[in-house]
Parts: structure tokens; sequence; C-alpha cells
């Protein structure tokens, strides 16, 4: 039997009368590497904040290397050799490397002035010891990519001798490549003897790299599995508490044969090199996909369909009539929504009710004279609340109390108060948890039940799958192929956005 | 076509620049003024200019600046108008102490320089060897005057306020010494006394509350008419008749209120006169006249109703 | 139809108001603290004269402070309404010297005069920062040069008075000892709470404030949107002028030096966030009462100038370490 590190037992903690953790046991053995998966606000951040300090636990006990442990800082949770790398980076964009490795004891000289020289030392030392020769310690972080951020972020983390390291979706905005040497990394960071706590929504890196899971439901740790005798399908049934019905074999086929919802002729964006732009068409009933590596110009493309951006050349048509938007607003007005990639940044208004949100786009619905009508703007949100299954105290709370996958749905309750014939998408289910994910599908296929055209663009090919009559695939700003259902593959599809296919597939629809 | 005036407007530039040496048998006089936003010296800058009009024997360059308090600018034009080579400058400097350094270089390049308006501190241009007269009225007899006459209207023991310019600048310090020495002449009782900035919406405010903390004052004393009209607003307010104002400057705004009595009396310094006047006794000096001397004042008159 | 609506919005209702009430709270109770402080330390702080001053005293510095209220909350700054204020005064006092006209149409001209000057600044404010996507903080110093310059040229830097004897007694005249200026501000106050609190434009520039984008995307003119907002900063300069030359019987071209700074910090006081997208204006109106009965106790109590101002710039300090606290509790 394996040493407990860290021993949680029947840990509690309230905010208001929302119970955040509500009896949350587990343990860590020493070396491991320990996935916790949960539904969003099952409890996971919360729990983690607990551990390093970032707020106090209400009730429960915590054993850390057999003494209580009760952190009153992030500084204290340092102290007792417990890291976290969060989901938001907390480094400083402007400074180099070395000096955010450094930041928290910035070596000095015996005249007390910064030594240079020692702190490019020990960020080299420490970049090294993860195997990242290959970055530049006086490079500034802006410099660097997303995945580099985060594997400084684990480096400094890794420094200071810590027995455990937290890291908290560390793969959210990693490419397939640079998950895999994180996932090297966090091997040999095990192989030190350090235990990794590994939080994440992909249960197929939960398999690949974990040595036991750990799933939560609702503020509680519902069962601790060992993965070698676990499977899939058996975690997420604790995480949903119900089975999930496969979804492609449920899809239906629909007959969409209906008329030209949306195509563009020839419409170029300003990031796009070529000059011919790119043709599609979405017919009502449709539910048509973009495949494609990230940096092929999937986003531009929709951005520059809904004029969020000019475009710099082409032509569009609504119902086949020729229609040119000089604004998001025309783009609405004949009928068409973009729910956008970043929720955060350009979706919600976090800090603003969620009736507030869900009426954000169709003000004139709430209101009269310009006057706004609270009481109708209530119930709307309550019918979409209904409708969409959106989880929340109440329609007066701010947006950014929920969970990230009832924030999605917001997004589209925003936009289904339009009843659009178009909708746009944009890696719809990005930092979802596999429930609402499921029910956000169910809603987009209802949706193209009753008749309106769907584009959707997605780094996830089994959504695309599941959802699509139709996938187009792009590589570098052109549309590569169109595959139909009865074609789709993984294999297929991956080779025609690597540019491996040896076959004239490249039909464009 | 392009070449031409390119060479054209080069050939403009050199010319500007050699003019002021060049320039015909006439002196040239560098006119160095304080804030143009402030109605005083725009009265004085225009003043100045149809008196060159008049005249006519002689090339007025004026230059003006941003704010009371910029003396930077003036320190700039000062040393331009070395390089150009003016035969007088005459300045009414913003900061006493700060404009000695240049003056002295101006006399040094052989330019005769005239100090009006406020005097150059004395300890300064002790320690920089400087003599130079001062040409100007005598903010200080001029409060006095004006405070001697509210005194005596009011007569002795009266319970005045004083209603001060920019702290720190050297006429709103000298205008209320001149005050106090009124106060002291007449053992007037001296309730309080606040700068206003010289503002009138400021003077307005910080009077109307001075009247709430004493009610039974007399007399007001403003540093400047600007002032003063806000302390007349706040008696019209305050429904009160049987309190007398003086303030300083004779600005027009103020002639009606003289005429009907809400206000007792101001101070003309004859500001739209005081520049021209310094120009012709640097003039003088230029056609080969005598230095000045010590302290050339100028004439100053009390206002009160006719 | 309508009545169900009224029914169902009478919760929302009390719902915003009380959230109005605690944000506010805090400033609130400091306001009256300073009430109780100084009606112990002077007996005449609570007489009805000194609390008619002390109307009159916040009235321009709450009108100005209002307009700003719109700006700040879409993240933007109005550093020009000191200088436009002087400006529209100016304007408005040329007017109402023209010869050869009645008294009622001089000031009607005058007011409409003035108006337009303030609204017209607003509006290149807005339309300039909106366009081009730049910071108003530059914009708008640029354009504190240009109206303060523009009101030296057109005045010619001549106080301009002797205006109609009606404007004048409108400036002093006092209703049960409210002077009739305060109920125009107070007014004006009100109909901008309706609008940021009622009106779909109001919901809007919140919206703007917290997430310019997913308004845009939302679909509406974000930059007509903005370009509201320092209009209406600068339509109020404008009514600022008109009561400054009612309550002064002058208008100064070097009027309003620094009054840009007052009306920033009776917003910021008053809870609003420099950020953008959170305060109210009935944080403004306490923020200015603040600035006000401070300003008038101080000098009761017998302060002397420098000390008042240190004092002054004390509070805004501690207002805005109150407001940071504020935020973080409102947060979690």
């Amino acid at each position: 039997m394996p040493q407990n590190i860290l021993t949680v037992s029947e840990l509690k903690k309230h905010f208001g009368g929302v119970r955040a953790l509500d009896g949350v046991s587990f343990s860590l053995t020493r070396g491991e590497t320990h996935a916790l998966v949960g539904e969003n606000g099952a409890g996971k951040s919360t729990l983690i904040k607990t551990l390093s300090g970032a707020f106090p636990f209400d009730s429960g006990d915590i054993v850390l290397d057999d003494a209580p442990y009760r952190p009153d800082s992030p500084h204290e949770a340092k102290a007792r050799g417990l890291q976290v790398v969060h989901q938001e980076f907390n480094l400083l964009n402007h400074l180099s490397v070395a000096e955010n490795i450094s930041i928290e004891a910035m070596p000095r000289t015996r005249f007390g002035i910064l030594d240079r020289a020692e702190m490019n030392r020990r960020a080299r030392a420490a970049l090294d010891a993860i195997g990242l020769g290959d970055i530049d310690v006086r490079a500034t972080v802006q410099s660097l990519g997303i995945a580099h951020r985060q594997l400084v972020e684990i480096a400094r983390a890794l420094q200071s001798d810590s027995s455990i390291l937290i890291l908290d979706e560390p793969t959210a905005t990693l490419t397939e490549r640079e998950t895999k040497r994180l996932f090297d990394i966090v091997a040999d960071i095990k192989s030190r003897g350090v235990t990794v706590v590994f939080v994440t929504h992909h249960l197929n890196e939960v398999f690949a790299i974990c040595d036991r899971v750990t799933i939560f439901r609702n503020g509680k740790t519902i069962a601790t599995e060992v993965i070698a005798e676990t499977t899939p399908a058996a975690v997420v049934r604790h995480m949903v508490g119900r089975e999930l019905a496969t979804e492609r074999n449920t899809y239906q086929n629909r007959d969409i044969s209906g008329k030209c919802a949306l195509s563009t002729h020839n419409l170029k964006v300003a990031s796009n090199p070529h000059p011919e732009g790119l043709d599609i068409a979405v017919h009502y009933g449709e539910i048509v996909g973009i495949a494609g590596l990230v940096g092929a110009g999937r986003t531009e493309f929709l951005r520059g369909i809904f004029a969020a951006d000019p475009i710099v050349s082409g032509h569009l048509a609504r119902n086949g009539t020729p229609m040119v938007f000089r604004s998001p607003r025309d783009a609405i007005s004949a009928g068409i929504a973009f729910v956008t990639e970043d929720r955060k940044e350009e979706g919600l208004i976090l800090d603003m009710p969620i009736s507030a949100n869900v009426s954000l786009a169709n003000m004139a619905s709430v209101s009269g004279h310009g006057l706004m009508r609270f009481g109708l703007e209530r119930q709307r949100a309550e019918d979409h609340r209904a409708k969409l299954q959106i989880k929340c105290g109440s329609v007066s709370d701010a947006a950014s109390s929920m969970s990230g996958g009832n924030q999605q749905k917001v997004v589209l309750a925003k936009w289904l108060a339009r009843t659009p014939e178009v909708l746009i998408l944009d890696e719809p289910t990005r930092g979802v948890d596999v429930g609402a994910k499921a029910e956000i599908y169910g809603i987009l296929r209802k949706l193209a039940q009753e008749g309106a055209g769907l584009l959707i663009v997605s780094s996830e090919l089994p959504e695309l799958m599941t959802l699509c009559d139709r996938i187009l695939v792009m590589a570098n700003h052109r549309i590569v192929g169109s595959v139909s259902r009865d074609d789709f593959t993984e294999e297929h599809i991956l080779k025609l956005a690597y540019g491996q296919n040896g076959t004239e597939e490249g039909t464009i629809a | 076509m392009k070449f031409y005036n390119i060479v054209a407007s080069a050939a403009t530039a050199l010319s500007l620049l050699a003019a002021p040496a060049i320039a015909e048998d006439k002196p040239v006089v560098g006119l160095v003024m304080k804030s143009l936003a402030n109605e005083f010296f725009q009265n004085m800058l225009e003043g100045a200019e149809a008196h060159a009009a008049e005249r006519g024997d002689y090339e007025l360059r004026a230059v003006g600046m941003q704010n009371e308090t910029d003396f930077e600018s003036q320190i700039n034009a000062v040393e331009n108008f070395i390089t150009q080579g003016v035969d007088a400058i005459v300045i009414a400097p913003a900061d006493s102490k700060a404009m000695v350094r240049p003056i002295k270089k101006a006399i040094a390049a052989g330019i005769t320089v005239v100090n009006f308006d406020v005097s150059l501190d004395a300890d300064a241009k002790k320690e920089q060897g400087l003599e130079l007269a001062f040409v100007g009225p005598d903010n200080r007899g001029g409060a006095k005057m004006a405070g001697d006459a509210l005194a005596q209207a009011l007569g002795e023991g009266a319970k005045v306020v004083i209603i001060e310019g920019n702290p720190g600048a050297d006429n709103a310090t000298q205008r209320r010494l001149g005050f106090e020495d009124s106060v002291a002449e007449y053992k007037l009782d001296l309730l309080d006394s606040r700068t206003a900035h010289w503002e009138t919406e400021e003077a307005n405010q910080v009077f109307s509350t001075m009247l709430t903390a004493h009610p039974d004052l007399q007399g007001v004393m403003a540093a400047n008419d600007s002032m003063a009209i806000g302390v007349v607003k706040a008696l019209e307010n305050a429904g009160r008749d049987d309190i007398l104002v003086v303030g300083f400057d004779n600005v027009p705004a103020v002639g009606p209120m003289i005429e009907d009595g809400r206000m007792l009396a101001t101070v003309d310094q004859f500001g739209q006169k005081m520049a021209a006047d310094a120009i012709d006794l640097a003039l003088e000096v230029v056609a080969g006249g005598p230095e000045l001397e010590g302290w050339v004042k100028t004439n100053i008159e009390l206002v009160t109703k006719k | 139809m309508t009545t169900e609506t009224r029914m169902l919005s009478a919760p929302s209702r009390r719902a915003v108001s009380v959230r109005a009430i605690i944000n506010n709270a805090g400033i609130g109770l400091a306001l009256l603290a300073l009430i109780l402080f100084f009606s112990l330390a002077s007996e005449f702080f609570l007489t009805a004269n000194n609390i008619t001053n002390i109307l009159t005293q916040i009235t321009i510095n709450l009108i100005l402070a209002v307009g700003m209220t719109f700006v700040i909350l879409i993240g933007g700054i109005d550093l020009s309404v000191g200088s436009v204020m002087a400006f529209a005064a100016v304007v408005a006092g040329k007017a109402i010297t023209l010869p050869g006209l009645g008294v009622v149409e001089l000031i009607a001209l005058a007011c409409v005069a003035g108006l337009l000057t303030g609204l017209i600044s607003g509006l290149l404010n807005g339309v300039i920062s909106a366009y081009w996507g730049l910071p108003s903080f530059i914009i708008t110093l640029g354009m504190l040069n240009i109206a303060r310059g523009a009101a030296l040229h057109v005045s010619d830097a001549q106080t301009i008075y002797s205006f109609p004897f009606a404007f004048e007694e409108f400036g002093s005249a006092l209703i049960y000892g409210v002077p009739v200026v305060f109920l125009v501000a107070l007014l004006i106050t009100l109909l901008a709470w309706f609008v940021l609190n009622w009106t779909v434009f109001g919901r809007l520039l919140y919206g703007i404030g917290n997430n310019e984008e997913a308004v845009r995307l939302a679909g509406h003119h974000v930059f007509w949107l903005k370009v509201a907002a320092f209009t209406i900063c600068g339509f109020t300069a404008g009514i600022a002028a008109i009561i400054y030359m009612a309550r002064l019987s002058i208008s100064s071209p070097i009027a309003g030096i620094g009054f840009e700074l007052n009306a920033i910090a009776a917003v910021i006081i008053g809870g609003t966030s420099l950020a953008g997208g959170r305060g109210s204006v009935i944080g403004t109106l306490l923020g200015a009462f603040i600035i006000g009965v401070l300003a008038n106790g101080l000098i009761l109590i017998g302060l002397n100038d420098f000390m008042r101002q240190m004092i002054t710039g004390v509070v805004i300090i501690v207002a805005v370490i109150l407001d940071h606290y504020r935020a973080k509790y409102s947060a979690t």
C-alpha cells in the first residue's frame, strides 16, 4: 500500500447559500498522477483554490505529510510544497522568462541590486530540468506561444522543491503536439517522485497519463477509480450521474433538400492570402461543419461572414439574394446569429445579469419606446433558462457566476431569442463539460430540425462528426475537401486537413 | 516649380532670420507679457500695440504666455530676443526669481532691459550682481488705498475679511500686505483671510461660506475685481446690502457696480498704459538717455462713485 | 399585457433599487458622518442659509459630474468639460449681450447658443475618439485646449457682463430656501438616473463599459452609443455654463479651470469605476455632496486654505480605497 501524501476528508465550503464543496474526500499517494474530473461547477476549481490557500474551508480535514494542513495564503501552501499552475496564467507578459521564474525571490548581489546573471542561471536550470532547452530565458513572455507560457509556469512551480504539483486544465489551449510534450514532462516529473494532480475535461488525456481518477459531481466526490480498472464510459457515468446515449447512433437523417440559406462566393478576408476567397453553401435544415487545423483561417472566415471584421472582396447571399453587411447589425437583421469562439471576451457581459445577457441581441423584445421592461426581460430569461436547462441561482445573478457550460447556453439563448435562420458557431463547446456538451448538441440539432441552417467550426472532430450533415475541411485558408456524412471517418478528414489527400477529393460544396 | 518653391521659402526663412540684424533704423522692442488669458494683460498688450502704431518710430515684438505660472516660455522668449538682437526688452516677469538670470544675460548682450509690472526679487538680483530699475505700480500702496477707503467708510474696529489672490504670486502677496496695512492703521477686526485663486466662481463660494461663519462682517477686501464680482453676487443672493466691498484692477465689469453702490471702490493701475509707458522709458535709454534707477512708480488711482 | 408587465416589473424594480442602496450605502454613511461632524463642530453648518449655500455651491459640479458619469461608465474620460463650460459661457454671453433684442429672445438665444456649443464640443470628442478608437484622455485633453483657446479668442480675453435682470433673477431664485439652479441640477440627475437604469440606451452604455466587443457583435451601434455618451457630457457642460452665467452675471473666458477634476472626483467618490461598466448617478450625487460639504464645512471650522486642499485630496484617495474593497466584496 503506497503511502498517502495528502488526505482530504469531508471537506465543505459554502459561499452564501451555494455549496461549492459539499463533502469532498480523496487521497493522493506519493508519486502518482491523479486526475480530477467533473462537469464545470462540480467543485474542482474551489477545491484547488482551497488547497492552494486562496480561501479557507468551512469544515473537514486535510492532512499533508502526516500533519494537519489549513493554509491561510498561497505563500503557506508553497512553503508546504504544494504548487498550482492555474488555468489563467499568472505570468507578467512584459518581463523576461527569467524574471518571471524568479519573481517570488529575486536573487540579489551583496550590494542589494538585482543579480541578473544568477537570475538567468536559475531560470536556465529550471527550464533545463523539464527539458525546455529551446527557450531563451531573456525573451519576454509575450514573445512565447501559449504552450511555452504554460511550460514556463510549470518550470516556475517546480523550481522550489514541491512535492505536489496541481495542473488546472493545462491542455485547454495546447495543440496535440504541445500536449504530447507536456505529457512527457509530466512523466518526467512523476519519475522524480512528485505527485501530479491533473484537472481536465478530456478523458482521453486522463486515460493516457493518469494512475487514478477522482470524479466530482455537485460539490461532492463520487468515486475514485484506478485507471487500469475502469473505462471512459464508466467515468462519464459517474460525472453526469446517468448514461449518455452514444450520440452518433441516435442521429436521424433529415431532409436537407431545403433552399440555400447562406452562400458565399469568392469571399475573402484580410488574413486570406488567396485572391479567390472561399465558396460555401448552407441549406435550411442543414448542419455544415468546418474542420481544419488551428490557423487554417476558419475563425477569420466566420467573422467575415458576420461582418465582425471587414471582408476584402467577394459576395455573400441569403436565400440566393446578394447582400452586403457593413456591420454585425446588418448580418443580424438578415437573420444570422454568431456564437463566437471566446465567450468571455466576445460573447458575454460577465458582470451583468444573466437576463441582461439573454436579451442583449434582442433588446426590442424586452423594451418599448426605448424603455426597458424588466418584467418581460426576466420572463424571457426564465423561458430560456427552462428551455435550455440553464443551471443558475437566479437569472438576475451575474453571468460570471455560472460554469462554462451554462455560460455557453446563455450565449446560445441570446441568439435563440432572435430565432435566427442561420446560426454560425465557432467552437461551440470549448471549455464545456461532458453533460452540458450533450445538451448543447441536442439544442443545435433541434434548431436544424426546425429548419435553421447551421455552420459550425470546431477543433474536435468527434463533435463535428456527431453533429454535421457535411464537413468542409479547411487548410491554409482554402477549402480542401467536402465530406458527406456517409464518408465520415477521423482518418479521412485529418488526411485532408494535413494536406495528405492523394485523391481528387477537393470538390467544393 | 517645386524647386522654385523650395528656394523661395528658404530665401524667406533666411531673410526672416536676418531681418533683426539688418533692421532699418527703427529700434526693435521685445515685449514679454504674462498670461494673455488674463484680461488685464490682454488690455495691456492692446495698449502697447496701439502705442506702437501711434508712435511709429519703433518695431514691437510681443510674446505672451499660456498661463500665469508658465515662466519657462518667458525664459525662452528672452533668449530668442537676445538671438534676434533686439534693442530693448520690456518684461513683466512671471517669476520674480527665475527671470533674473536670463535678464542678466540680455543686459550682458548689450540690450536695454526694463522690468515692469512685477519687480524682480531684490535678493536674487543682489546674488546675481544685477542692478535693474523697476517700472510699475505700487500694488501694496494701491491695496492700501482701497483698504483705507473701506476703513474710512466703516470706521475704526469694523469687521472685515480679505479674499486673496493666488498664494505665492508676488502681486497677490503685495495686495494682501496693503490690505493688512489698512487693517493695522485703522485697527480693523480682520475675521478671516482666504484665497479664491483670482476666480469669480471660487470667490463666490468661499465668500458665501465666510459670510455664514461671520454674519456680522462689515467689509470685504478682494485682491482683484473678478473675485469682487463673485463677492457681490454672494451678497445679492444672501440679500445683504449692508456690507461694503472693495476690489482692485478696475475691470469694465465693475463700473456699473461702483455706480450703483454694490461696490465701494476699486484701484486703477492703468494697465493699458503700463506697458506703453515702460516702452517709452526703454526707448529713451536706447536713444542715449540716462539709465533708469530704483523704482519708477507708475500712476495708480482710487476709483469710487463719481 | 401592460398590467402583466407592470406586475412582473415590481420585484425587479425593487431588486434594482435595493442593489443601488447597498452599493451607495457606504458613501451615504460617509456623507452622514461628515454632516454630523460639521454640525457638531460649527453652529452655522446646519442653518438654513448655509444649506442653501451648499446646494448652490455643488450645483455646477453636480451637473458636470452627471455628464461625466456617462463617459466614465463607457470606460472613457472627458477632461475638457471645464474649458467647454467656459467656451459655452462666452458664446452664450456674446449672444445675451447682443443689442436690439427683447429680454425673452436674448435669454432664449443665449441658452440655445450655450447648449449647442457644449453639445457640439462633446459630439466632436465622441466622434473623434470613437471613430479612430483613440483614448478619450488624449482627445479631450486636446479639446480642453481648443475650447479654452476658443473661449479666449471669442471674448478677446474680456469678461462679458451686464446681462438681463430676469436672467440673474433665475440664478438667485429660491423655492423654500432651495436654489432653483440646484433643482435644475437635481432634475438633470434624476433624468440621468432614469436614462441609465430604465432605457435600452442606458443598459447598452453599461454593456459597453463591461464588454464593448460583445455589445458590438450583438448588433448594436457602439460608435453612436459612445458618441452619445460624450455628447451628453458636452451638453451638461453647456447647461453648467448657463447656470454659471445666471449665478454670477458674468461670462469669464477663464472660468472653470480645473472643474473637470472636481467632476471626475465626484464621480469616483460616488463609486463609479474608472474602468467603466459599474456605477450610478446616485453615487455621483452623493460624491458631489461630499465634495461640497467638505469645502463648506472646512471653511466654517476655520481650517486654512492649504490644509483644506490637503484634506480634499485625502478624501479622494480614501474614497477610491473604499471602492476597491466594495468591488472586491460584491464580486465574491
